[in-house]
């Protein structure tokens, strides 16, 4: 991190130092206003919603890599947990509320679903890694990487179709979490679920920052993904650190999950489509990396939104890949730099 | 096992002959038994031989699959969707109908073959990208570019009819399974068999080395990346053939059933059960593998995807607790009798 000295110019080093993220984000903002110039402000409020859902959902993935050094393909899943745990405990509650109105709780309920999902997930999180990824971590520890992204692989095979198995294809999604009128923001009209969405996006992450940045155990993981043996020297306790890292991600997908239910029904292979963007979203930051994690979500949903502008919707699964193409052959370690450790 | 065989090689020419591509007699016997199996009861029957038609097609898959992943641990994750490439290319080119934009009307013997040499050049690419960096990279972009090629050919409506499938002509002008069996059955020992006598090769030292210690292969002199993307382009290209198979046997292709990311995975699972590295371990746990699966999935109709958790789970115990997989446990067997007998 550059200290803080005169402001110009240290931006100007800032920016000599990151040269290809700030080409990117230049040219993101560019493609912002041309969006906002073509299609509406719409577009872009959009797109700024979408970034925060991202981002949420990158950060677990990139946390997980920069910890554990797992590449997290299972992450998507934790995602459609979140969805169903919403679902269950949302459902219930609108309907007895159909039957006796009572405001305070219509206010209240859709977070109560977040936050339990949110809880879900930190339970899952900790069963996986203690189920999972202990047990392999303690057989070997050659071809880590490899390993544990298959086993991510089966985890997520075993979760849709065990999620089929029980709960059946059938798609379980709401309309929306509040009813009430769409909000006007600069002369746009915004459903409250967006806004509370991205909101909700928002305070996780800044959580999570708080977390990392200023408690000790928080330092505690810090220092697992700088150096895991240093870190143990100084009588880290990774069989503490690893299940924390490994729930707060699960919980961030789940909460991701949660609070964007009534847009992502949930059903067993929802998490596709979440998975698909939030790796696409640290490939292009670079591996592992939380703070790329956060501005790369951004990032894509501008492009995302860019390509349905201009390609059409059916594209959206090609374009990005051109891109992505391009990013690899540039600057393979991603733009802001990746901090893998291993092969 | 490497040991063995040479200690062997010299007993009996035709064990030796065996030997040299990549058999032992107990997996020859296997094999004439696999081939002589649709003509006895009851697995002469049609929808047996289609099972069989299946668990030859996945066999052939696992080795190529394995070649990569068991060889120079890099997992292509994009594996269905290249193996869907060759499916369509091959589709495309034997077309004669008005249903598609164009009719070039190739000989499905000649297409199949055209399109492996497609997805070996798209293999080459994707290889040349991203194995020059860390696998995981490999596996995450042949990822993403397998959801493109799905994507394209979901768009390109013209020449695919998108979601809508398309139908390519058949290879034959019968309507008995029993010759495809064959067909398939002689795909799937050329595939092992090439792929074999590559391992065997100064090549397959290389990629053993390079999958076991890559700074360490690099600093004995190999250039790691060449290899690699040589390893990656060899597998896709028989993905590309096998798919122009599919093409040509099923005679329907949608994106859907055939690149999805799931079918890499069952492919993936199947070569892990099997033993990794091995290249015949997948193939001897595809044939009872699809009768295991059609089995359940006929008496539990009622329990939709059981079959796939229970795949899910064993790939997840191997992984963890016995990484050699089947081959391993034969390999263990065998050392037990070997034992007993000195």
């Amino acid at each position: 991190m550059v200290e803080k000295s005169s402001f110009g110019s240290s931006l100007m080093e800032t920016i000599r130092e990151n040269l290809p993220a700030a080409i990117v984000i230049a040219g993101t903002l560019v493609l912002t206003i041309v969006i906002g110039v073509v299609a509406g402000p719409s577009q872009i409020l959009n797109s700024i919603i979408t970034g925060g859902m991202w981002a949420l959902l990158a950060v677990g993935l990139a946390l997980v890599f920069g910890v554990m050094n797992v590449p997290h393909f299972a992450h998507g899943e934790s995602f459609m947990v979140g969805a169903y745990v919403a679902y269950f405990v949302f459902n219930p509650i609108n309907q007895s509320l159909g039957e006796s109105p009572n405001p305070v709780l219509g206010m209240l309920a859709p977070f109560l679903a977040i936050l339990a999902s949110g809880l879900a997930g930190l339970i899952l999180g900790v069963i996986l890694e203690r189920l999972l990824f202990y047990p392999l971590r303690v057989r070997t520890k050659k071809g880590w990487v490899m390993n544990a992204f298959l086993l991510t692989v089966g985890i997520s095979f075993i979760l849709t179709n065990g999620t089929t198995l029980v709960l059946g294809p059938n798609f379980r999604g709401i309309p929306r979490y509040w009813d009430v009128p769409p909000l006007n923001i600069f002369g746009v009209t915004m459903a409250v679920d967006r806004v509370v969405a991205f909101f909700v996006a928002l305070v996780s992450i800044a959580a999570l920052w708080f977390f990392l940045r200023r408690t000790r155990t928080g330092r505690a993981i810090r220092a697992v993904s700088q150096d895991e043996l240093g870190a143990q020297m100084m009588g880290i306790n990774l069989n503490f650190i690893f299940p924390l890292t490994f729930a707060l991600a699960t919980a961030m997908a789940a909460i991701s999950g949660a609070s964007l239910l009534f847009m992502f029904q949930a059903y067993p292979t929802v998490g596709l489509k979440p998975l698909y963007f939030a790796w696409y979203v640290v490939m292009m930051a670079g591996l592992g990396n939380v703070v790329g994690a956060i501005v790369g979500g951004f990032i894509v949903a501008v492009l995302q939104t860019a390509t349905q502008q201009f390609f059409g919707i059916s594209w959206t699964d090609v374009v990005p890949t051109a891109v992505m193409i391009v990013v690899l052959l540039v600057v393979p370690q991603g733009i802001f730099g990746s901090k893998i450790r291993s092969a | 096992m490497a040991t063995d065989m040479r200690q062997k090689q010299n007993t009996n020419p035709v064990v030796a002959f065996l030997h040299s591509v990549g058999f032992t007699p107990l997996g020859a016997v296997l094999l004439i038994i696999v081939a002589l199996l649709p003509l006895v009861p009851p697995f002469n029957q049609e929808h047996m031989i289609r099972w069989l038609i299946m668990g030859a097609f996945l066999a052939a898959q696992a080795a190529a699959f394995d070649f990569t992943a068991g060889y120079i641990q890099v997992v292509n994750f994009g594996f269905a969707a290249i193996l869907g490439l060759g499916a369509y290319t091959s589709g495309i080119l034997a077309n004669t109908s008005p249903v598609l934009a164009v009719q070039p009307g190739i000989n499905p013997w000649i297409g199949i073959f055209l399109g492996a040499l497609l997805a070996g050049v798209v293999g080459l690419g994707l290889g040349w990208l991203t194995l020059r960096l860390q696998g995981i990279f490999a596996a995450v972009m042949a990822w993403f570019v397998g959801i493109a090629l799905m994507g394209l050919v979901r768009n390109l409506t013209e020449l695919t009819r998108g979601p809508l499938g398309m139908n390519p002509r058949s290879l034959l002008e019968t309507t008995s399974n029993l010759p495809y069996y064959y067909i398939i059955l002689a795909m799937m020992l050329v595939t092992y068999v090439l792929l074999r006598l590559v391992t065997r090769s100064n090549y397959g030292l290389a990629f053993k080395a390079i999958g076991q210690n890559f700074a360490a292969a690099k600093a004995s002199g190999i250039n790691p990346t060449r290899y690699r993307v040589l390893n990656f382009a060899l597998s896709c290209l028989f993905a590309g053939w096998l798919g122009g198979f599919y093409a040509h046997y099923f005679g329907s292709l949608t994106p859907q059933t055939l690149m999805h990311t799931s079918k890499t995975v069952e492919v993936l699972a199947l070569a892990y059960i099997g033993g990794r590295g091995s290249m015949w371990g997948g193939m001897v746990v595809a044939f009872p593998f699809v009768f295991g699966i059609e089995q359940l999935r006929s008496n539990l109709t009622q329990l939709p995807g059981l079959h796939l958790v229970i795949y899910g789970v064993l790939m997840i115990v191997v992984m963890i607790f016995y990484p050699d997989g089947v081959a391993g446990l034969v390999d263990w067997v065998k050392g037990l009798i070997r034992g007993s007998e000195t």
